[in-house]
């Protein structure tokens, strides 16, 4: 615990069956923090902390919208929303989640960083498989994720969900049969790398089409370590024309034509043609080149169909769940990290860097317990404090983390390495317990570093990530 | 499940009547009868849709909110929950789940416009207080699946699309009720279907038989929407005021000392406010039309 005995006891009742952890994430909705449930220590849940709303405007739309979403949602692949808590008192909000240790982009990067070397085949289908199941899942139940990218694909850790996939954020998520209004009117949709050619240009009216859209480029990307396309965002207000991304996607893919995709002609960005794009030319080299696949290799078929321009031929979910790719050797299976059959070498993938002195500001203060109250769920913990408070010492060596992180930055821009062996020794170490892993994090600066990049993280629920990344 | 009625918490929250029509101890101790609290319920439907039409929803956004504000209503007492501000914070909710959020001060300023009682009054504060609050006591189950969506469809099936006014009306008037807390809402909407054939005369037996819904249920269901025009006969403002009047604890104590000042007159500042949500209870039953009748008729369809 961060808090001294005295502040615990101010903490309002439903907070105090938790021992919080630490801070793990932070972006514009709030802050995101490690806690493990008193009664059952070998559970870890994520909080998100939904920031105080502004004058006047109460529980932001996103959250009430992630609320109803995720409290209809149960399945396997898609994150489990655990409990709702609302403190009255500072009119605050807090969604608490199963915690996954892992999400794809840091798979990703690890490997590209640190295991030089390629994910293997048997990690990267089970994981591309359950990622469309739970998609798969969301989409007959008319749901659309719209933010589908690495950073939203969550792993678990030890225990017994190892290696299972988990579909978060589900902030811009929405239902899509009887929308009010249309869905375009809904702001700006899917960080630009992962964005469907039918949003880049401009469609009013978009279907889930996209997610697989997503799905396609996560796929290539597990395979070749780096993003498909990474084009540079325009920033501006409301929902400016991507010239670049779209430049990267043509590139690899070819121009799209109207033979091939007949609505493109009606799409604004393509009718308006204000940047010429109809008129590039562009030298494909092919996709099948960029992912180093061969054309007749069935992984490429099952990409290809995923990257299809027209979304009306784009494969759906439930349809690539019926590739022939999964039904080749090597096998999906549940635990994407191991395989079933040893031989492969099983990769130990860094623990999530947790900022252990940052207070779980707002509820850390006083407050009497009746000020606040946690509704319990189906599936959801006991209330019950079976193992009574355990305060952890708190870190002495690392004092002020907040001031700390702003003293970092300048130094931050000098160091370019990502340093994170000795996060991943910490990992392979496995059975650490959670309260010590700031403890045995590695020199601080690169967790100051981690924690950094990660503060850019937007409109993320319950994970750090970060808008674009720039490698 | 977000889409699915039958997966959805919709589905499995459905309740009984007996379980929808229990007064809570709190409400009974100040003398608030299972007819009191019917009436209250049904004078702030006619509030929310009122306001709803000042800040410009759409009457989806009116059924969740009416729904929610049922929903609270099982829970939780109307001592605990006041109605007046209960109402337009389920409004207020409901336009962020139906995505066409309307903003807490304008819901302050209309309230304040179409109510001159200052029992009516609140800040906007308070209401982002009670969103919270009823976010809580609805367990965060925020999905209401309504009859509107397969309406259109129904009605074009049944050859009823000359009647298409008079059915979304009925389906209005419906929540006005407590039907979308026990029935599933096609259910609901067949049933107003099957009032409207009755009604207009119309022999569409064998196109309800071919839907393989329960029929039993259509029709119970039907009959029950009748016997609320019956009973709606009786309602007066007196009526309402006084239920309403009970739930200022301290006018009903004085009230029973010496029975001073009598009603309030809260429904009196309303007078007509009804009229905008359709209401089809003139076409069902003209000959009744009669002054003390609560709130206006509006007739949609003759």
């Amino acid at each position: 615990m961060m808090s001294n005995r005295g502040n615990n006891m101010n903490r309002p009742e439903w907070l105090q069956q938790y021992d919080l952890i630490g801070k793990i994430g932070e972006g514009t909705y709030g802050l995101v923090f490690l806690a493990k449930i008193k009664s059952n220590r070998s559970k870890s849940i994520a909080i998100k902390k939904f920031k105080q709303s502004k004058d006047g405007d109460g529980v932001s739309p996103t959250a009430i919208r992630e609320i109803m979403l995720l409290r209809e949602i149960s399945h396997e692949n898609v994150v489990k929303l655990v409990n709702v808590h609302i403190n009255h008192m500072d009119m605050s909000l807090y969604l608490a989640f199963d915690y996954a240790e892992h999400d794809l982009y840091e798979i990703i990067r690890h490997h590209r960083d640190k295991v030089n070397q390629a994910i293997n085949q048997y990690t990267v289908k089970s994981i591309l498989w359950q990622l469309l199941n739970g998609l798969n899942y969301l989409h007959s139940n008319w749901i659309m994720h719209r933010d589908l990218k690495p950073s939203n694909i969550l792993v678990m850790g030890d225990g017994e969900e190892q290696g299972v996939v988990k579909i978060a954020d589900f902030g811009l998520a929405r239902i899509y049969q009887a929308p009010l209004k249309p869905l375009s009117d809904n702001g700006v949709v899917v960080t630009i790398w992962y964005r469907a050619p039918e949003l880049l240009l401009g469609a009013k009216h978009y279907t889930s089409a996209v997610d697989m859209w997503a799905v396609g480029c996560i796929f290539a990307e597990l395979l070749t370590l780096k993003p498909l396309f990474q084009g540079q965002e325009v920033k501006a207000t409301p929902n400016p024309f991507q010239l670049d991304q779209l430049d990267k996607i043509f590139k690899v893919l070819g121009h799209p034509t109207v033979d091939k995709w007949a609505t493109l002609a009606h799409l604004p960005h393509w009718q308006s043609d204000h940047q010429h794009i109809q008129g590039h030319k562009y030298d494909s080299p092919g996709l099948y080149s960029v992912v180093h696949l061969s054309p007749k290799n069935p992984a490429y078929d099952l990409l290809s169909k995923m990257l299809e321009y027209d979304p009306r031929k784009r494969l759906t979910a439930a349809q690539a769940l019926e590739h022939e790719y999964f039904r080749m050797e090597p096998l999906p299976g549940r635990n994407a990290l191991v395989p079933p059959q040893p031989g492969e070498k099983i990769v130990n993938y860094p623990t999530r860097p947790v900022d252990t002195n940052t207070d779980f500001e707002g509820t850390a203060s006083i407050q009497p317990a009746q000020q606040a109250s946690g509704n319990q769920m189906s599936g959801g913990m006991g209330g019950t404090h079976l193992m009574g408070t355990r305060n952890v010492p708190r870190p002495v060596h690392m004092v002020g983390g907040m001031q700390r992180i702003q003293q970092q930055q300048q130094q931050q821009q000098n160091m370019a390495a990502y340093g994170l062996a000795s996060q991943a020794a910490a990992a392979a170490a496995g059975n650490i317990p959670m309260q010590q892993r700031g403890v045995a994090a590695p020199p601080h600066q690169q967790q100051q570093q981690q924690q950094l990049r990660r503060k850019d993280g937007m409109g993320m629920p319950g994970y750090p990530q970060q808008k674009s990344r720039r490698f | 499940m977000a889409t699915n009625f039958w997966t959805s918490t919709h589905y499995k929250e459905l309740l009984d009547q007996e379980e929808v029509d229990a007064v809570h101890n709190l409400d009974k101790q100040r003398g608030i009868t299972l007819e009191d609290f019917k009436l209250i319920k049904l004078h702030m439907t006619n509030y929310i849709a009122r306001l709803a039409q000042n800040v410009k929803v759409r009457q989806r956004v009116v059924a969740t909110a009416v729904t929610y504000m049922r929903r609270v209503y099982t829970r939780r007492s109307m001592t605990e929950f006041d109605p007046r501000l209960l109402a337009p914070s389920c409004l207020y909710l409901a336009s962020k789940s139906e995505e066409s959020t309307v903003q807490a001060r304008l819901l302050v300023f209309y309230i304040k416009k179409i109510y001159s009682d200052e029992k009516y009054r609140c800040e906007i504060k308070e209401i982002l207080e009670m969103e919270m609050k009823i976010l809580e006591a609805l367990n965060y189950y925020l999905i209401v699946f309504h009859p509107y969506h397969a309406l259109p469809q129904l009605v074009h099936d049944a050859g009823m699309s000359d009647a298409t006014q008079l059915i979304w009306g009925l389906v209005n008037d419906t929540y006005k009720m407590d039907l979308i807390l026990i029935h599933p809402p096609h259910l609901i909407g067949l049933a107003c279907i099957y009032v409207a054939s009755v009604l207009k005369e119309k022999d569409n037996t064998a196109w309800f038989e071919d839907l393989r819904a329960d029929m039993n249920m259509v029709k119970n269901i039907a009959m029950e929407i009748l016997d609320f025009y019956d009973a709606h006969k009786m309602i007066t403002d007196e009526r309402v005021n006084a239920a309403m009047h009970k739930l200022t604890a301290e006018e009903a104590l004085a009230e029973l000392g010496g029975g001073v000042d009598g009603f309030g007159g809260i429904v009196k500042s309303c007078g007509g406010g009804d009229s905008e949500w359709s209401w089809v209870l003139l076409t069902m039953c003209p000959r009744n039309k009669g002054p003390q009748q609560y709130g206006q008729c509006l007739v949609q369809e003759v």
